[in-house]
């Protein structure tokens, strides 16, 4: 019946009593790269958290492989294979690099089998492997954050900022690593770094004031000056 | 848009011609038509030795054997002063946010330095002064902006006026020593205030309670016996003011104390009120909605928690001195200080409703008289209750009930779980399924299924473990279990209940107000699209 | 354990040294002040009382480290578990090795499963409302005090014969003890130990830690984090457990002695820092430690031991002011 992956289908968050999302529609095909653009506050966070189930939406559907997710626990919804990178580089930083990894492990044995693709990806915490996550500079907190989401098998990763208060070259490493990855897993990426997002991601999503107003191919935006300026106040 | 009462106001106050009469007869009428409710009880209070006297057919005044009225006044003087001691910690907790679990220090504060001022330490007006001073440099180093220099100064000169003016010898007045522990609780106020407030409010929490049951330890330790009289207590028969003397000396007096304990009780209920429509007050709750916003305005919120700490410390206090008064035998024991007197308070703001006015005084009134009046009931399990059921029966049921709410989540997703699966069954054949209607209908009819075989399964278990039991003739008192129904209601009312009865009723009626208002809303804006085109 | 010490971050280096530093002064006081073998004797209570309140302190502080409860029916636990052992120590007709490991079990599973039935029940509803979380922790103390009293009557019971294995006495200090003293300690050393490696070497253990940190990215990793919770509240309810089976023989059950071990809890977390679990062992041993001398000092000099109980709140106010979020915590 569908061809995506996951489909957000107009979905309602409160947070308290504050009506963050009203209506966000989001489909993501499977292999793809998609990226949410909006300004900040808009709500690009709150989807990827309301799609992990950390902020369950009061309505709305979001169906992920053909099942209707929302409303479950957000454990359950990551068991299915979502794999979530959030924003502001949350690692664990008592436990050592390998320790965080090892959280991640759902099934024994998942680190190994995948430890070899993680250190090709970032072969910096490979160096790092028995630092505490404290030690680690802001680069390779993310790419860790990244790594951890790529221990067991997900078939979708939710990224929020990846590039955010990065150094340049770091985030060209850390696109780079985001570009081939994609050809295991699908991506839903919140970016607020255009120029980053254009490069990246395939297609888009615009979220403003809590609301999905655009949605096409990135090829597309980018010729679109205008709805470039309306929404996202860059030229 | 004018209220009724401001309506009511207006059209009866227009024939009075001077201005000044009239806006004094406005002002006058606002404050009867506003607060008729709080006056009739007021007035209720004040008769109600007498309405009792009525009823029960008994002398107001003590003559022995001792009468009805004069029993129910002891137990309402009591019941206000504990009202007055949970009105104090619903200010503190339910209108500032901060969390202390040592209030009973406060309370036993009032009795303790009392007497160990009066009959034990027989301190002078020296000393007493001397104490005053203290107290009024502390206060001044937490709320005026003096440096350290000025403070040892004007302390120096408060020290040496008082060597010099007042003379040493002499003992101090019940109302001098009642001053000075008004003076102790404030110093405990501000020095817990100062260490603790600053942090998370949990430090709060903690600091208190181990401060609260130090001194409780330190009051029933045979060690300070001549001081603190250990388990016996701190009594003072004699040293009240004759005009204000309870105790059953077949005078008039004993109803004068009744009207002091009432009026105190209408001043602290209206001095909270002032307190928190005052500015203070008002920055005080948005320091209990957002404590980081109200200082970021640049409210100094240390400043403001501190000073209602402090109040609600001398209410604590006073109404801690007020309670020893009324005891059977005049005596302040250690119990004061314990752990009791910090959970009940707690439970009555909670249970009447949290930052509400008259919750905790409609909790601990209706809590205290009413173990009053069921203190002397016995019951067996087979007593019959309201006809249908019997004691045990009952307990039964509450059981059921209380598993059934407390596990109802996992229930629930059994339950939903099995809706669906017969849904599905049912999708094909039955038409009330294809509406939400149906839906409902079905889950509603299998929670009420459940919960009546969990009732049956309960009530055959129940009955058979009742019979067989041995103690099923013992007979209980009501107010063994008093402690144990307390318990449950609390958490019964922390679970399901958090604004209490009072912010629960609160909420319902502002609710149907909104509601009312969004149907006229509603109905009244299509009418203002027409004609607008 | 070389590696623990070269990691450390220069704040709990300092702290390392001023704990280093306050014990070698209590134990100079009481040896100039005491002479070596009362010294002696009250270093030993000190421990002793420090292994007791760390098994109702580490509860405490791995509760509120990981769940954000601070759990005032601790005390509670412990005064549950002291009863039903002792009712079960006293009840059964058996060796006394067999009747003290039965005492031991049938505590430690009745609060656990206490522990259990209250989380899952009355604190899990309440993770939004976390003011309502202290205050019902805080009533339900009172009512499971009461509910002890009811059943068990209000006098204090007497301390119980040691379990046979352990009925045999030692000199120390010009002392002489019993065997079943030395137990305790090595009981709550064995619980530190345990507790540690639980923490740092198995995968629960760093789920925990990871937890402590920041437990609603442990969900979104897949992992069931509401069973971790019950876990640890289960786990610290059954620590406090033990801790008061453990206080049956030498000290007998009180009322009270809930709500003193409570405090003494407080005061280590307090001081050890919220939620480090280093830092409440270090915290257990300096206020067992603080407490003994202090009961002796007061003895010798004012006859008066409740004076002690002053001791242990000066400490706890002293470490507010000066270092808030305790020596081992976190900067808030």
């Amino acid at each position: 019946m569908t061809d995506y992956i996951l489909e957000v289908q107009n979905i309602h968050t409160f947070i308290g009593e504050f009506h963050i999302l009203e209506g966000v529609t989001v489909q993501v095909p499977p292999g793809s790269i998609t990226v949410l653009l909006g300004r900040n506050g808009a709500g690009k966070t709150t989807t990827l958290r309301s799609i992990i189930g950390l902020t369950p939406p009061r309505s709305g559907q979001i169906i992920f492989k053909g099942e209707v997710i929302q409303g479950r626990r957000a454990y359950h919804i990551a068991r299915m294979g979502i794999g979530y990178v959030p924003e502001n580089r949350i690692i664990f930083r008592d436990l050592t690099v390998a320790q965080n990894l090892q959280i991640a492990e759902r099934q024994k044995g998942d680190l190994d089998r995948k430890a070899d693709f993680i250190f090709t990806l970032f072969p910096d915490l490979k160096r790092l492997y028995t630092l505490p996550g404290g030690n680690l500079s802001g680069g390779q907190q993310q790419m860790l954050a990244v790594a951890r989401a790529l221990v067991p098998d997900n078939d979708l990763l939710l990224i929020d900022e990846p590039s955010e208060g990065l150094a340049p070259v770091i985030i060209e490493q850390m696109m780079e690593a985001i570009r081939q990855l994609s050809s295991h897993t699908t991506v839903l990426l919140v970016e607020q770094n255009f120029q980053v997002a254009s490069r990246l991601a395939e297609r888009y999503v615009i979220i403003e004031e809590g609301l999905s107003v655009h949605a096409g191919l990135i090829a597309d935006l980018v010729q679109d000056r205008d709805l470039i300026k309306t929404y996202l106040g860059v030229a | 848009m004018m209220s009724m009462i401001e309506r009511t106001i207006y059209a009866n106050t227009q024939k009075i011609k001077d201005p000044t009469l009239r806006g004094l007869a406005e002002s006058a009428a606002r404050l009867v038509l506003e607060n008729w409710a709080y006056l009739l009880f007021v007035i209720v209070l004040w008769r109600f030795p007498y309405i009792v006297a009525d009823l029960t057919d008994t002398e107001v005044q003590p003559r022995r054997p001792t009468g009805d009225s004069v029993f129910w006044q002891s137990e309402m003087a009591r019941a206000l002063a504990l009202t007055c001691l949970a009105m104090s910690y619903n200010l503190l907790f339910g209108f500032s946010g901060v969390i202390s679990f040592g209030h009973a220090l406060f309370f036993g504060a009032g009795g303790y330095v009392t007497f160990i001022v009066l009959n034990e330490y027989d301190a002078s007006y020296q000393q007493g002064a001397l104490i005053v001073v203290i107290g009024i440099t502390l206060i001044l180093a937490l709320f005026s902006r003096m440096n350290v220099r000025q403070l040892l100064i004007i302390a120096l000169i408060g020290v040496l006026l008082t060597l010099l003016l007042m003379p040493g010898e002499g003992t101090l007045s019940f109302y001098q020593a009642i001053g000075l522990a008004v003076v102790a609780s404030i110093a405990v106020s501000l020095i817990s205030g100062v260490v603790t407030l600053r942090l998370r409010g949990i430090y709060f929490a903690m600091f208190t309670l181990a401060l609260a049951e130090m001194f409780w330890v330190l009051a029933k330790s045979g060690t300070f016996r001549d001081i603190t009289g250990a388990e016996d207590g701190l009594g003072f028969r004699d040293i009240l003011p004759e005009s204000f003397n309870p105790t059953p000396t077949f005078d008039g007096s004993r109803l004068d104390m009744y009207r002091l304990t009432v009026v105190f009780f209408v001043i602290v209920f209206i001095a909270i009120r002032r307190y928190l429509n005052s500015p203070v007050g008002r920055v005080m709750i948005a320091i209990r909605e957002n404590e980081e916003r109200a200082r970021t305005i640049g409210y100094n919120t240390f400043y403001y928690k501190v000073l209602t700490m402090t109040f609600a410390g001398v209410i604590a206090t006073l109404s801690g001195l007020l309670f020893v008064i009324w005891a059977t035998d005049k005596r302040v024991h250690p119990e004061a200080l314990s752990l009791k007197y910090t959970v009940d308070p707690l439970l009555n703001s909670l249970i009447g409703g949290i930052g509400t006015l008259t919750g905790p005084v409609i909790a601990t009134l209706g809590l205290s008289l009413g173990e009053t009046y069921l203190r002397n009931e016995t019951f067996t399990l087979d007593t019959g209750l309201f006809g249908i059921l019997t004691v045990w029966q009952l307990a039964v049921v509450l059981v059921v009930g209380l598993v059934w709410w407390l596990f109802r989540r996992p229930l629930q997703t059994g339950l939903r779980r099995v809706v669906d699966m017969v849904r599905r069954d049912t999708a094909r054949a039955a038409t009330f399924a294809s509406g939400t209607h149906g839906h409902w209908a079905l889950i509603l009819g299998y929670y009420g299924l459940v919960v009546l075989l969990l009732l049956a399964v309960g009530l055959v278990i129940g009955s058979e473990i009742a019979h067989n039991l041995e103690f099923k003739g013992d007979v209980y008192n009501v107010s063994d279990l008093w402690e144990l129904f307390l318990g449950i209601l609390f958490v019964v009312v922390v679970m399901a209940l958090p604004h209490g009865i009072v912010g629960t009723w609160n909420t319902f009626w502002a609710n149907r107000r909104v509601r009312r208002l969004e149907q006229s809303a509603q109905q009244s804006a299509p009418k203002g699209n027409n004609s607008a085109s | 354990m070389l590696t623990y010490f070269a990691n450390l971050s220069p704040q709990h280096r300092r702290s390392w040294g001023l704990v280093v530093a306050y014990v070698a002064l209590l134990l100079a006081v009481s040896y100039v002040d005491f002479g070596y073998n009362t010294a002696g004797q009250t270093a030993f209570r000190g421990i002793l009382l420090g292994m007791l309140v760390f098994m109702v302190a580490s509860g405490l502080s791995l509760i509120f480290g990981l769940l954000d409860v601070l759990n005032f029916a601790q005390g509670a636990f412990l005064l549950i578990g002291a009863y039903v052992g002792y009712d079960v120590y006293t009840s059964l007709d058996a060796g006394t090795t067999v009747r003290f490991l039965a005492a031991i079990v049938s505590g430690v599973v009745f609060v656990g499963v206490l522990g259990a039935i209250m989380e899952t029940g009355l604190i899990r509803p309440l993770y939004d409302r976390p003011v309502f979380q202290i205050v019902l922790t805080f009533g339900l103390a009172a009512v499971l005090l009461d509910l002890v009293e009811r059943y068990y009557g209000p006098d204090p019971k007497q301390p119980l014969d040691p379990p046979g294995f352990l009925d045999n006495n030692f000199t120390l200090f010009d002392q002489s003890l019993s065997y079943y003293r030395l137990f305790i300690i090595f009981l709550g050393l064995t619980m530190m130990v345990g507790v540690f490696l639980l923490l740092n070497r198995t995968r629960i253990g760093i789920i925990i830690r990871a937890g402590v940190q920041d437990s609603e990215m442990v969900q979104a990793l897949g992992i069931n984090v509401r069973l971790i919770f019950t876990l640890v509240f289960v786990l610290g309810a059954a620590l406090a457990a033990l801790g008061g089976i453990a206080l049956v023989p030498y000290q007998g059950a009180t009322l009270e002695m809930g709500n003193q071990f409570l405090i003494l809890a407080i005061v280590v977390i307090v001081i050890g820092g919220m939620g480090s679990y280093e830092g409440t062992a270090i915290a257990s041993i300096v206020v067992g430690l603080t407490r003994a001398v202090a009961e002796q000092l007061s003895l010798e000099h004012f006859d008066a031991p409740v004076l002690a109980e002053t001791s242990i709140l000066l400490l706890m106010i002293v470490v507010l002011l000066v270092q808030p979020s305790g020596l081992f915590g976190r900067e808030e």
